[in-house]
């Protein structure tokens, strides 16, 4: 008889994190949480030495480094880690991939306030009607941005992260402030 | 940094068998296809210790999403019995643990080849197709890079051709399995070879499906709550398969999706395909106490 395989401590978190972040992902609105607060159990079940990543926090670089990811300028990234946003520069800059490879778009994760804030209005594939969720702690004109970014299916999907608290939004979410 | 923090302790072997840079590879392309609906996206795919072609990339997938105490199912052509499930069952629990059933009731996790549970399936479970062959323009374009072109023009003029030609020739869509399906109204997928009675349910679903292939090395999924409509012209409506009629010979149910059991006489017989809706529908004909979910199809219809 062949023993019982136990997942180690680092795969228990990594496989955690990463059913909050498909949860969070495919149902745009519902609030998971991760196994920790902060995007370390993220980085640490997303990233390795395939990936590029910008991050825009000197507190989690040390993390992104250990996983041996590249560090990349923003408009080359795959990964971006914004920390809590300033403005919206790193919008900006994103890369969006392409149709022929909308998988190209860069995943953001950003830091933010949930449950206070604006309100704002969800649509798209995984709701089924509309969901009302409030974001608070973003600058100013972020929905906007990100709305005349989008060039569906190109476009980049975001993370936001409060505690361990995630909630997820895809590139195929309306958001509509209400 | 020390030498202590790069390296990890010694396993006997990676949990779920494969290593870590392979799950985390998994998980990106599995988030993008999440994000979005219907298009393919390529990855890496490991070897795992099966052929290609035999369900390696929905392994991969279930490798990927199984803990301890996710409770997987695995299906074969609706059969929990047959080998390929049996196998694929089998090395799951034992490289991860996890507790197996053939109740997709008490299902966490559904791994399947072609078919799709008779019962609803709920919103916290997660469905896994394996894919023989991802791309359904492969037989009006068989140059994978531009049958990409086209995906990203979302021009599939050509789809409709080969439609319009099969009513033409036989005065009806001849396609059986994996019937193109528009997702969230931009890209046509294959939704694996389920029959036309199984496409329906994927249809604004509850639960979460993804679609692997692992020869082929694409990944595509369909988030709950996303539109799928197969390609239909408006004056030729979608039609099933002509099975909400038949009754299965050896449990007595009716309306489902039926293997067919060609007979010496040359007649034939049914079976339900759904073998654990079958197991359940005899048990509770003997006296026993089981539990129904809710079907998509009631008395041989889909509700709309």
């Amino acid at each position: 008889m062949t023993a019982i395989p136990i997942p180690s401590e680092a795969e228990r978190r990594s496989n955690q994190a990463f059913d909050a972040l498909l949860t969070a992902l495919s149902r745009p609105g519902s609030i998971q949480r991760l196994p920790q607060p902060g995007e370390a159990s993220i980085i640490e079940a997303l990233l390795d030495r395939e990936c590029r990543v910008f991050c825009a926090d000197p507190l989690l670089m040390p993390i992104v480094l250990a996983t041996g990811a590249i560090v990349a300028d923003l408009p080359a990234a795959d990964h971006v880690f914004a920390g809590a946003l300033q403005d919206l520069d790193v919008v900006n800059g994103l890369d969006l991939g392409s149709h022929l490879y909308p998988d190209d778009g860069a995943t953001l994760v950003v830091r933010a306030v949930l449950g206070q804030g604006p309100k704002l209005r969800l649509t798209g594939p995984g709701i089924e009607t509309t969901v009302e969720v409030t974001v608070g702690s973003l600058p100013e004109g972020f929905w906007d941005l990100r709305r005349q970014r989008i060039r569906y299916p190109m476009g980049f999907d975001l993370f936001l992260v409060d505690g361990d608290w995630v909630l997820g939004m895809p590139r195929s979410t309306q958001v509509e402030v209400l | 940094m020390s030498l202590a923090t790069l390296t990890k302790n010694w396993e006997p072997m990676s949990y779920g068998f494969l290593d870590a840079s392979a799950k985390r590879e998994i998980r990106r392309k599995m988030l993008k296809a999440v994000a979005v609906p219907g298009c393919q996206m390529p990855y890496a795919s490991r070897e795992v210790p099966m052929a290609r072609g035999w369900g390696t990339g929905g392994l991969q997938v279930s490798l990927t999403l199984m803990n301890p105490s996710k409770r997987v199912k695995v299906i074969d052509q609706g059969a929990d019995d047959s080998v390929n499930a049996a196998s694929i069952r089998r090395f799951l629990a034992r490289v991860s643990g996890a507790p197996t059933t053939l109740d997709t009731l008490e299902a966490d996790l559904i791994q399947s080849r072609h078919r799709i549970p008779e019962e609803k399936l709920r919103e916290d479970q997660v469905l896994v197709l394996q894919v023989p062959n991802p791309e359904p323009l492969r037989p009006v374009q068989p140059n994978m890079s531009i049958a990409r072109q086209m995906h990203a023009d979302a021009d599939y003029g050509r789809m409709w051709l080969q439609l319009y030609e099969q009513i033409v020739r036989s005065g009806r869509v001849m396609q059986g399995a994996s019937y193109p399906s528009l997702v969230n109204g931009r890209h046509v997928m294959t939704p694996s070879p389920i029959p036309r009675w199984d496409v329906p349910k994927l249809h604004m679903a509850k639960h979460l499906t993804i679609l692997s292939a692992g020869r082929e090395k694409r990944i595509h999924a369909v988030p709950p709550f996303t539109r799928v409509e197969p390609l239909v012209f408006d004056d030729v409506p979608y039609k099933v398969e002509d099975h909400g009629g038949l009754t299965c010979n050896r449990s007595g149910a009716k309306g489902f999706f039926m293997n067919e059991i060609p007979q010496d006489d040359g007649s034939s017989t049914y079976e339900i395909s759904d073998s654990e809706f079958g197991v359940k529908t005899i048990k509770q004909a003997e006296g026993e106490r089981v539990e129904f979910g809710e079907t998509w199809y009631t008395d041989g219809e889909m509700p709309s």
